[in-house]
């Protein structure tokens, strides 16, 4: 699971609602792989990201690479800022782990790079 | 902002057949020459060899004509024509760009056109017919399609083949036994060892391409029974040129008010073929395949250019209803996939949508999720398979691609509203998988789900389904999120399907429990 990923997953714990965001990473096993950079496709996805929610990821896996806690105007520009944003969103992968949601402190076990969302119907939402 | 809204207002809900464009008569020109407007081929007026244009004839899925035409305009600049006989397009090109043929991900077969006959005068009886078949055999313009087809030869020649990485092998003798039902070719398919390969292919001028294909490894004791469109036999050939060609001819009919039947034609135009060329008929181990196309007044001839079709390509681990590459390829190109788009396939089964998605639009980033943890994990070994690929072809060890797996449920999906750009998947039928009946519960559910995490304004979805009236009641209630944009008719193993495409309103979504007239029910 990638860093990218995870900001896009969200708890779906009956009546968490938008409290199911972000969830917690605890990760047994990381693993970096190079990817291209491309720093159009970087600059672009920036805006689709919740900032802080992939700072705190990636401090929480060790790979903060003094990420600045906010985003900076002309981001756009700063080549050295989009290289550790490359980094952090699709070079590092959560491959052994858990997802904990953090208003029901529900885990979701991440094997194999593979995250497992599922819930039973009860925890659902209807 | 689409252009692709623009050109869908001009389409409506038919099949694709009516539409076309080029009068029937007139066949495009060359894309880099001054040739003649309407050169017939093998009778071009070009000085040398390289500066041929011939007419390649390509197979591609029902109702996806359009979309391989375009690809075929971006790829290679050359106008298609778009057949009466379903699954066909047309288009023209020169010599020297045959290699780049291979590069089409929305074509499964391809073929260079010997001769068309738009309206063939059919004798009354069959035994006229059958000999007028014989007679054409030695009159038809051969020899430029045939060097087309040794120069195409020559590629195969100069391919290598990589082996995969060991660990891989093991993965790819698992058997698949999940207790769904299954085709009887995805079951023959799964006992084979198959590879995922890349060969290089050195072109005339020297540039190399890359195509990642299937290859499957002849087992011990082979039945010459085997798969119908797929041949299992190893690629490399003799290094010497044969001295006899080996030929079979293919024979697809199509129509009514024909007084033979396929084989027929196939037996009496091989044996004209034969005769005439002193080949060596043979049904499995050819060189040459000469195909006879007759569609209701229309025949072409063609000689095969691909010799297993390329459709399963990039799928190494198939499931029960692994859909077609070339199928998946043209769904995610329906919805013009932007840079950066998130690209979710939310029931991917063996993830043939997001691997395609990930081969040929490495700029987006995609997401392949199922419910079931078989389908996942297989999605997951398929990703791995093109990983190993791309480590090939850049001589990279152990890079990243811009794609992940999930395990979760499409009712309930664990992802952020509004933070998807597009989603494509192949909708249960309820035939293979599921029910029909379940479907009725799923559908809706699936349209609400998908059109929370779909961004709105330009979020957009393509869904295939073969259970269209459930889709299209499903959809009705659907209005306010979901705006049906154009509808491309399939043919799906035989099935009738459909692939939607929905643009996203701009309506923000609101859970149905907030909305004000109605409690508890949506």
């Amino acid at each position: 699971m990638k860093l990218l990923t995870h900001n896009l997953l969200s708890s779906h714990v009956r009546g968490v609602g938008p409290r199911g965001f972000p969830l917690r990473i605890q990760a047994t096993e990381v693993r970096v792989s190079p990817v291209d950079f491309n720093p159009d496709f970087v600059t672009r996805m920036i805006p689709k990201m919740e900032w802080t929610a992939l700072v705190e990821a990636a401090e929480s896996l060790g790979h903060l690479s003094e990420l600045p806690r906010e985003l900076a105007e002309g981001y756009e520009k700063d080549e050295e800022f989009l290289r550790k944003v490359h980094h952090v969103l699709l070079e590092v992968e959560v491959v052994e782990g858990t997802l904990q949601c953090p208003e029901s402190g529900r885990l979701f076990p991440i094997s194999r790079g593979i995250p497992n969302m599922l819930l039973s119907d009860e925890e659902a939402a209807s | 902002m689409f252009e692709l809204e623009a050109a869908c207002e001009q389409l409506s809900d038919v099949s694709l057949e009516e539409k076309q464009a080029p009068a029937e008569g007139s066949m495009e020109s060359c894309p880099d020459f001054g040739l003649d407007p309407n050169p017939r081929p093998g009778s071009g007026p070009g000085p040398g060899p390289d500066q041929l244009c011939v007419t390649i004839g390509a197979t591609v899925p029902t109702g996806f004509e359009q979309t391989a035409a375009d690809e075929v305009r971006e790829k290679l600049g050359s106008q298609s024509r778009i057949s009466k006989d379903r699954g066909k397009i047309y288009f023209d090109i020169s010599v020297e760009s045959l290699s780049k043929v291979h590069s089409l991900r929305s074509v499964d077969n391809l073929f260079v056109v010997v001769q068309e006959f738009r309206d063939y005068q059919f004798k009354e009886t069959k035994e006229d017919v059958l000999k007028d078949f014989e007679d054409l055999a030695g009159k038809l313009p051969w020899s430029d399609p045939l060097k087309v087809w040794k120069i195409n030869t020559s590629f195969k020649k100069k391919k290598t083949k990589r082996k995969k990485l060991t660990q891989q092998n093991t993965v790819f003798k698992e058997k698949v036994d999940d207790g769904q039902g299954d085709m009887g070719d995805e079951k023959q398919l799964t006992n084979h060892t198959m590879e995922a390969v890349l060969e290089t292919i050195e072109n005339q001028d020297g540039t190399i391409d890359e195509t990642p294909i299937l290859t499957y490894n002849k087992k011990v004791s082979e039945k010459p029974s085997a798969i119908e469109n797929k041949r299992v036999n190893e690629i490399p050939r003799d290094e010497a040129e044969p001295q006899v060609l080996k030929f079979r001819v293919t024979c697809n009919r199509a129509g009514e008010n024909h007084s033979f039947t396929s084989n027929e034609a196939a037996r009496d135009f091989g044996g004209a073929v034969q005769d005439y060329f002193k080949w060596k008929a043979d049904m499995t181990n050819f060189d040459v395949e000469v195909l006879l196309n007759v569609h209701n007044n229309e025949i072409v001839v063609g000689i095969a250019l691909t010799e297993e079709s390329l459709h399963r390509r990039n799928i190494t681990h198939f499931g029960p209803t692994t859909l077609r590459s070339t199928l998946a390829y043209g769904m995610l190109r329906l919805c013009s996939p932007q840079p950066t788009d998130i690209i979710v396939d939310p029931m991917c089964g063996t993830g043939a949508i997001p691997i395609e998605g990930v081969a040929e639009w490495p700029n987006c980033y995609h997401i392949a999720g199922d419910n079931n943890p078989l389908a996942v994990k297989r999605a997951a070994n398929n990703i791995l398979s093109l990983l190993t690929k791309s480590q090939i072809k850049e001589s990279k060890a152990f890079w990243g691609l811009p794609i992940d797996a999930i395990q979760w449920d499409i009712c309930n999906l664990p992802l952020r509203t509004g933070s998807v750009d597009i989603l494509v998947t192949d909708m249960p039928f309820g035939k293979r998988i599921g029910s029909k009946k379940k479907n009725w519960n799923l559908y809706p559910s699936c349209l609400q789900e998908m059109s929370r995490v779909c961004r709105p304004g330009t979020g957009r979805a393509v869904l295939l389904t073969q259970d269209r009236k459930c889709f299209s009641k499903a959809l009705s209630r659907m209005g306010h999120v979901w705006r049906k944009v154009h509808t491309v008719w399939v043919n799906i193993g035989g099935l009738h399907a459909a692939v939607y495409l929905l643009k996203r309103t701009s309506q923000v979504f609101i859970h149905p429990s907030e909305l004000e007239h109605e409690k508890g029910t949506s």
